[in-house]
């Protein structure tokens, strides 16, 4: 899972699919529709006559640079790095994190368990199953709690109930070794491996 | 999936980020205001237009109604209008993945809509001893779509296809009910002739 602010790009894409409509909306009325024209033709008059007022106003040393055009640009400048900063937040980052689960105290010490340890018990565990084509196994933050993700794609044809069932073993056996139950997420993928991949089982 | 942040995890993962659309919507607008910002600043430092200045384009925008050829000015417009269109689009609707839920206790079990569909595919391929070439699965998220082509001359009953695809897609415990449709899609009497 990634850390992608959905929120903002659904709101993004409507403030600009709104955008576009209007404009869009606007430039087939004027040209279809006589009172839309008119509207536009007398509105536009009317705010070119303003803006040549506002900027003769606003002239920097009488000269011919206006303060209301160095002021677009300033605007034009802040919202496009406030996009470029939305963008950075689209693209969104893993929720990557250190998996690090300790174990209650024993005589003997203290068990920590490590992502890795528990992607390799997985994969090996996973590895002799021979309707398994790829697992993967990662640790992200999610509200600040470990959750563990088992991505696994498997051959066509292969029972999903069985796969998740299996998985379920496998994971509790797993808490069970380490002493401590981890939220997790396993996903089932299909894909172009899967599709390539011959659909049998291998007979040995 | 009993926990706050499982079922935060599970509607990620089964709905779309808009990622893409987004992306292409900020990189339009973008560019645009781009071009806008430069030629007020070639204005400014009096030095000539990219395309069109400001004047000229406040101009030419007062006289867009008379602007020719109008055909292309509308057709413009109305691509514009439908790039909107589907951008509101996208930003209003769920974008449910092609996942299903499975139930899985404390875990979370999203399985994509392909693997189910291959599973049952096969099931059903075991059950009525037709080669698997010849059933199509297609799983959608409310109904589930087998089509089952037998051959000329060998028999087999729907309602027997229909049940064994229930009584399958109920094993895998989906978290959401699905209808099941069965077609029995037979060669028609001229292919027979043929």
């Amino acid at each position: 899972m990634n850390t992608t602010n959905r929120a903002l790009n659904r709101t993004l894409l409507l403030i600009i699919g709104l955008l576009f409509l209007g404009l869009g909306t606007v430039g087939i009325a004027i040209m279809s529709w006589p009172t839309a024209t008119d509207i536009w033709t007398s509105a536009g008059d009317d705010t070119r006559s303003w803006l040549d007022q506002a900027i003769a106003a606003s002239a920097i040393a009488g000269g011919n640079l206006s303060w209301i055009a160095v002021g677009a640009v300033a605007a034009i400048l802040v919202v496009v790095v406030l996009l470029i900063l939305a963008l950075t937040s689209i693209a969104g980052r893993r929720s990557k994190t250190v998996f690090r689960s300790s174990g209650a105290q024993n005589p003997l010490g203290r068990v920590t368990v490590t992502e890795s340890f528990v992607s390799d018990a997985v994969k090996n565990s996973l590895a002799t199953r021979d309707e398994i084509l790829s697992t993967q196994v990662t640790a992200n933050d999610i509200r600040h709690r470990p959750v563990l993700h088992v991505a696994v794609t498997p051959r066509q044809n292969t029972d999903p109930r069985e796969l998740v069932d299996h998985l379920d073993r496998l994971l509790t056996n797993l808490a069970a070794l380490t002493g401590r139950e981890t939220e997790t997420y396993v996903s089932i993928h299909t894909g172009l491996r899967a599709r390539l991949a011959h659909d049998q089982r291998r007979l040995s | 999936m009993s926990t706050p942040v499982l079922r935060r995890v599970v509607r990620r993962e089964t709905h779309s980020p808009r990622t893409v659309a987004t992306f292409v919507a900020v990189i339009l607008l973008i560019v645009a205001l781009v071009y806008i910002g430069l030629e007020i600043v070639l204005s400014l430092a009096a030095q000539p237009a990219l395309l069109l200045g400001p004047a000229a384009a406040g101009g030419w925008l007062i006289g867009l109604p008379t602007a020719q050829p109008a055909g292309l000015v509308i057709a413009g417009s109305a691509v514009l209008a439908l790039l909107g269109v589907i951008f509101v689009w996208l930003a209003v609707t769920p974008g449910r993945l092609s996942k299903h839920i499975l139930e899985a206790g404390d875990r979370a079990v999203v399985v994509d809509n392909g693997v189910i569909a291959s599973a049952l595919g096969q099931h059903l391929s075991e059950e009525t001893g037709l080669a698997r070439e010849n059933i199509t699965v297609g799983v959608g998220h409310r109904s589930v779509d087998v089509t089952v082509r037998p051959g000329a001359g060998i028999p087999l009953d729907k309602s027997m296809v229909q049940s064994a695809a229930e009584l399958e897609l109920e094993t895998y415990r989906l978290t959401r009910s699905v209808r099941t449709r069965v077609r029995i899609d037979r060669p028609d009497a001229k292919e027979d002739e043929l």
